[in-house]
């Protein structure tokens, strides 16, 4: 083991850091005039937390903050919680308990609900946290010092994206069915907002029914099944609120021996999803780029630790924004097939070029 | 030394000898046959033969995983352990046939050996029972818990995708009509049925349920019996797991999600009860078209996805009711 002295390991470290963040150099001198941003870019410590890694979103997602660790030769702490709430809380507050001084969280609450407690954890440890797609619609990271960011996207946008996708698929005129997610969620309820708004622009089209699979593959399969059994040959389309709906749909055609005579469209860019895209199964999916929202996280927590982005430096409408999602056909799937982070996306200043608006 | 207020007691107990089929078994599938003809009369497409082929294909994984959770129910344990010993068994089987992730190709031999991973985590679950006496609740949730670690394990952030022609077949090719799965089910619970009905296993699973005390005071050594069922719970489980694969074509984690509860909600609707002793394999059948006719019924009929949860569940309590109503006299506690 080499060892290096404290201030010579420092300056290495922030010569590295400035070197691959030529751009921020500026920001990094003027550091120090407030609490924030004094760390030593290597006593930052890097937290990503999701569900489980068994979602291969959510593997993609820690592997994105895996690359921006490497990038600034850190190391992220992996933490899964099982989607449980409960688990989810005790996790955040052995981590609060620790040294929390440098400390960067990028955190996947389980529900709006669950938002809350953490963010009042981070405040009062002084942890620097970004949190992405459910916060409550009132809390926001304006009346907060360590939060400094929260990240979603426009589920209205993407159910209508693939609508739109859906509609041109099969000539603009024809009957679709659509699997909704779990009917409760606000995902669930943008997405099917987004295509009944794409309805409305598509007036030929009919939605012959409307069910729900809960997100899930298993479900999907059941009931496009029983669909299928209902309006036979009617069905020229089906619209899935993910992929993995998409995916059992894909299946229930198959066994129905239909398979290819209807488009199939979801949400959420999953490998299985962009294979049936290459393969001209699948007609299209909505990406919000999961290694990027894994890396971007961290690397925003990470600029402010460090005090190369100043907490007041950062517009308003960036501290709680919409960020741009991408929509994935035959055309562009190549491109989406190795899910890749590239390192620009996280130098601090780029970490909000993605950002299309801010919550309504 | 007894009384004879005692003896007059003990012998109003004893229950009457059954004649044929008795009114007790009646409810569940007279509530089957009217609900199904209840959605016949209302929609066309319900009672068309490919809508029937539909809820016996649906029905096929359930019946196969409440057919193994019956003989738990039956000994009067409970067993929550089917979603971590179905992702197991899936992951375990995508990863053993053909796929897209190495180059195995065992063919039935993976099938059998994901579904002997299924009976060896229901043989870790009632070992667990009975050596370290924790309530088959809590072992049966840890088992679970352990078996998804085992399928998170072996996915290990790439789904597999299965390529192999004979477990794909399960699902898409057909014999007299129904599904290979469908057959599979079929098979599972006349197997069922035989052990229940023909084997010592069966035949303690019963009585340990009605009685197990006095099973253990007339020298039966009941702890090798319990694990053997759960054991057998564990293949019925792990064979779900493949069964769920071959259906979506795919390994997945989740492969039985959800199944703890829908297989113990279609055993007791069926008229298996949860304090053991009762029912049996037949039962739980009738409880799971119950169930899944009533689940493709509602969509048939175009009920809103808002109303069919809290339909559905109005139903089935209303389902259970009636099929305990000839058994209210016996004055059980319910709890």
């Amino acid at each position: 083991m080499i060892r290096i002295s404290r201030p010579a390991g420092a300056l290495l470290s922030l010569g590295l850091a400035a070197a691959a963040l030529a751009g921020c150099s500026e920001a990094a001198t003027s550091g120090g005039s407030s609490d924030a941003g004094a760390c030593d870019p290597a006593d930052v410590q890097l937290v990503g937390q999701v569900r489980n890694e068994s979602n291969p979103y959510e593997a993609s997602w820690l592997d994105g903050g895996d690359a921006f660790a490497e990038s600034v030769d850190l190391e992220q702490q992996r933490l899964t919680y099982d989607g449980d709430s409960t688990k989810q809380q005790e996790q955040i507050r052995q981590l609060l308990a620790g040294d929390t001084e440098c400390l960067v969280m990028n955190v996947l609450p389980n529900g709006d609900a669950d938002t809350t407690p953490i963010v009042e954890g981070a405040e009062q440890a002084g942890a620097y946290l970004v949190t992405q797609w459910n916060k409550p619609a009132e809390l926001s990271p304006l009346d907060y010092d360590y939060w400094i960011s929260h990240i979603t996207y426009d589920g209205v946008d993407s159910g209508q994206q693939i609508g739109d996708a859906l509609a041109e698929a099969i000539g603009g005129s024809g009957g679709i069915i659509a699997l909704q997610g779990v009917l409760d969620t606000a995902a669930a309820k943008d997405r099917f907002a987004g295509l009944e708004a794409s309805l409305e622009a598509n007036p030929d089209m009919k939605l012959l029914d409307d069910q729900t699979a809960n997100f899930s593959r298993d479900e999907a399969l059941a009931v496009t099944k029983t669909l299928l059994a209902k309006h036979g040959n009617d069905i020229k389309g089906i619209w899935a609120a993910n992929d993995d709906m998409a995916l059992g749909a894909l299946q229930a055609l198959e066994q129905a021996g239909r398979a290819g005579d209807v488009a199939v469209v979801g949400i959420d860019a999953v490998p299985d999803a962009l294979t049936a895209i290459e393969n001209g199964e699948m007609t299209a999916t909505v990406s919000s780029d999961g290694p990027w929202q894994g890396g971007v996280g961290l690397a925003i927590g990470y600029c402010v630790a460090t005090g190369e982005l100043e907490m007041e430096d950062i517009a308003d409408e960036d501290r709680a924004f919409y960020a741009e999602q991408f929509l994935i056909n035959d055309e562009n799937v190549a491109d989406f097939a190795t899910p890749e982070t590239d390192s620009a996306d996280f130098e601090c200043d780029n970490v909000f070029n993605r950002a299309v608006g801010p919550l309504s | 030394m007894t009384s004879p207020a005692e003896d007059v007691d003990v012998a109003a107990a004893r229950p009457q000898p059954r004649r044929g089929v008795s009114l007790r078994d009646a409810g569940p599938p007279i509530a089957l046959v009217v609900v199904f003809l209840v959605f016949a009369a209302l929609s066309s497409q319900f009672r068309s033969i490919e809508n029937i082929q539909n809820i016996l294909d649906a029905a096929a994984v359930l019946g196969v995983v409440t057919c193994g959770i019956t003989f738990v129910l039956m000994m009067g344990s409970i067993d929550l352990s089917s979603p971590g010993v179905m992702g197991a068994s899936a992951l375990a089987v995508a990863l053993l046939v053909q796929n897209n992730r190495n180059d195995n190709d065992f063919g039935l031999l993976g099938v059998a050996l994901a579904v002997a991973l299924g009976a060896a985590l229901g043989a870790l679950s009632g070992s667990a029972l009975v050596l370290l006496k924790v309530p088959s609740f809590m072992t049966t949730l840890g088992v679970s818990a352990i078996g998804l670690g085992i399928a998170t394990l072996m996915f290990s952030g790439v789904q597999p995708n299965i390529s192999d022609e004979m477990l794909g077949s399960w699902a898409t090719e057909r014999l007299i009509g129904l599904s290979y799965l469908t057959w599979i089910a079929i098979g599972c619970i006349l197997l069922g049925w035989l052990i229940q009905r023909y084997t010592r296993l069966g035949r303690y699973a019963f009585a340990i349920g009605g009685a197990e005390e006095v099973l253990s005071l007339s020298g039966v050594k009941v702890a090798p019996y319990k694990v053997a069922v759960f054991t057998l719970a564990g293949a019925f489980y792990g064979l779900g797991g493949v069964m769920v694969t071959s259906q979506l074509g795919a390994g997945l984690v989740q492969a039985g999600d959800g199944y703890d509860f829908s297989a113990i909600t279609a055993a007791v609707v069926g008229g298996t009860l949860l304090i053991g002793g009762r029912g049996g394999v037949l039962h739980s059948a009738v409880g799971v078209l119950l169930i899944v006719v009533l689940t493709n019924g509602l969509v048939q009929i175009g009920v809103s996805p808002y109303w069919q949860g809290g339909v559905q569940g109005f139903i089935v309590v209303a389902a259970v009711a009636a099929a305990v109503i000839p058994q209210r006299r016996r004055n059980q506690v319910v709890k």
